[in-house]
């Protein structure tokens, strides 16, 4: 069994749906019980006046993170694999612009758009209006990216998935255990935050029990610990990857190397002479003698490494398996790739379903940049075109 | 005041940890709201003006997959409604009622509230996520967009708080 079960979301989708229910009704109960059905509370917040929102949320994000970085790092979970489905691209200036504006948002109606569910829920008249308004909101930015600036706004500052670890290049589990630190020293601070504000109004600071707080507080140490215990094996996990390479369909190649290609290093191993001549696009030429010199075991591994040889490769040539990140073998080789993306495809019928108009603007386009033949357009009824990918991280779908 | 007793925040905060990390687990994916909210809201536009929702690629990516609501995002919120709802009930704090500062008055509240989350709603989908999906499990996973996001929330909330201070103290 791996983890996530991806039959959830596909064979037993139904299942999934269910599951989702229950996992919402798990969202909704914590967020009503910590208090977070009732807009003064939230907004207290901002006055320094009651500080939960800090703690709930970071006691949450931490409680998470080190739960990732300890299953990922006793390899029960693949983080880069499952970021890639888990969490949105980020795209630097809208989040930061989007982040602002949420914060504006947030102080005027007193709720997040979750949040707002959860007073909804519970009768609070105000946390239905803020339900609407958020409807709302997102109806009118749909309507805003027709206009081209905010469209161009909307795909700013792209990075692509990218996790604080790999950005700094050191292992997950120390920026977690850093990430605890700077937890516990906001705890601490809020909490003296707090004291201060209830002073400066001349109201007795509540009393808050310790018992609960210190068993929190020695969970999160405790595991962030067990998460730096791990580093000391990831290499066994790592080890596991080197002798056994995952293959890559010259479809699912294709599908990367036009919508992410940011997260592939492609390396063409056959001979220099018929490399040069026609390689997928953006491959290296790295035959052999060239391979060794590429210095492999020292990349960050951030991107997938894929190995392309004349046919199917049986295994990755020593100086590729020492690459630190995920390498991956392209079934059947350059010949594979030829089969799939230089035979035109053919056009589909015009009754074709949204996911074959698609897998046909693939194969075209794939076809269009190796063999430099413009694609057939697809026929007329395609109404809005090929069903965007999904990704991201919840909200953001 | 009873009904305003809630959980220990700390233990609190771990509760909603272990829920996300289940849904990341299980499903591979995080918690969310907002994307839900929209697609509710393509949902209602498509009744009344579907040729328009068709029109706008933003609209018509919702339902290009299928019926707008046959998504994780909308089944998730649905538990949201039913969890809240059941804690709200058995901690004695379900009461319809308008929850305001003293200083505001009832229909300046609810203006306020439907106008904050209309920024919210632009927000969310301008960012890709809200304070649940980009922060909360984005956050978890160490993304570098969701942390910048989140401080950026904090930021916005911060920045304003002064000048809207009478509708809640």
């Amino acid at each position: 069994m791996s983890l996530p079960l991806e039959a959830l979301a596909t064979t037993q989708r139904e299942v999934g749906l269910v599951v989702a229910v229950g996992i919402g009704v798990g969202f909704g109960f914590v967020l009503e019980r910590a208090g977070f059905g009732r807009a003064p509370k939230l907004a207290a917040q901002f006055y320094f006046r009651d500080l939960t929102v800090l703690k709930v949320m970071f006691s949450g994000i931490v409680t998470a993170m080190l739960g990732l970085v300890v299953l990922g790092g006793l390899g029960v979970i693949d983080l880069r694999a499952l970021s890639e489905t888990a969490v949105s691209a980020t795209n630097l200036w809208p989040m930061v612009i989007g982040g602002l504006l949420l914060g504006v948002g947030f102080i005027v109606s007193g709720y997040c758009p979750g949040t707002s569910i959860v007073a909804a829920a519970s009768g609070k008249v105000d946390g239905v209006f803020t339900v609407v308004g958020v409807i709302a909101g997102t109806w009118v930015y749909s309507e805003l990216m027709v206009i081209p600036a905010v469209a161009k706004f909307h795909q700013s500052g792209d990075l692509g998935t990218l996790l604080i670890w790999q950005w700094l290049k050191v292992p997950p589990a120390a920026v977690a255990a850093g990430v605890v630190v700077m937890a516990l020293g906001m705890f601490v601070g809020g909490e003296a935050l707090e004291r201060w504000s209830a002073r400066r109004r001349g109201v007795e600071p509540s009393p808050a029990p310790r018992a609960p707080r210190r068993i929190a507080f020695a969970a999160m140490g405790t595991v962030a610990a067990l998460g730096l215990v791990t580093l000391a094996l990831p290499h066994r996990t790592r080890a596991e990857a080197r002798t056994a390479p995952q293959s890559l369909a010259p479809r699912d190649l294709a599908g990367r190397v036009l919508e992410a290609p940011w997260t592939l290093r492609i390396l063409d191993l056959r001979p220099q002479a018929e490399c040069m001549a026609k390689r997928i696009p953006g491959a290296e030429c790295a035959p052999p003698e060239v391979l060794a010199k590429l210095g492999l075991k020292d990349d960050p591994g951030v991107r997938d490494l894929v190995l392309v040889g004349p046919g199917a490769l049986a295994a990755a040539p020593p100086a590729a398996a020492s690459y630190p990140g995920r390498v991956l073998l392209l079934e059947g080789g350059f010949a594979g790739w030829t089969a799939y993306a230089l035979t035109r495809p053919a056009l589909p019928a015009a009754a074709a379903t949204p996911a074959e108009l698609a897998e046909y603007q693939l194969r075209a386009a794939v076809n269009a940049a190796l063999t430099g033949m413009k694609p057939s357009p697809p026929p007329p009824p395609a109404a809005g075109g090929a069903p965007v990918k999904k990704k991201g991280g919840g909200c953001s779908s | 005041m009873d009904s305003d007793r809630f959980w220990n925040p700390y233990l609190a905060g771990i509760a909603l940890g272990l829920v996300l990390l289940t849904s990341f687990v299980l499903m591979g994916r995080g918690l969310g709201a907002s994307g839900a909210s929209h697609r509710i809201g393509v949902y209602g536009l498509d009744l009344v003006a579907s040729q328009h929702v068709d029109r706008t690629p933003a609209l018509h990516a919702a339902k290009a997959d299928g019926h707008p609501l046959d998504d994780w995002l909308v089944f998730e919120v649905l538990g949201v409604l039913l969890g809240g709802g059941v804690a709200a009930y058995t901690a004695g704090r379900m009461k319809r009622e308008v929850l305001r500062g003293p200083r505001v008055g009832l229909a300046l509240r609810l203006a306020l509230a439907f106008g904050g989350g209309l920024i919210m709603g632009v927000a969310a989908r301008m960012a890709r996520g809200c304070t649940s999906g980009q922060a909360l499990s984005g956050g978890a996973f160490l993304s570098v967009g969701a942390w910048a996001f989140m401080f950026a929330v904090f930021g916005g909330g911060y920045a304003l708080a002064w000048f809207v201070r009478k509708e809640w103290t």
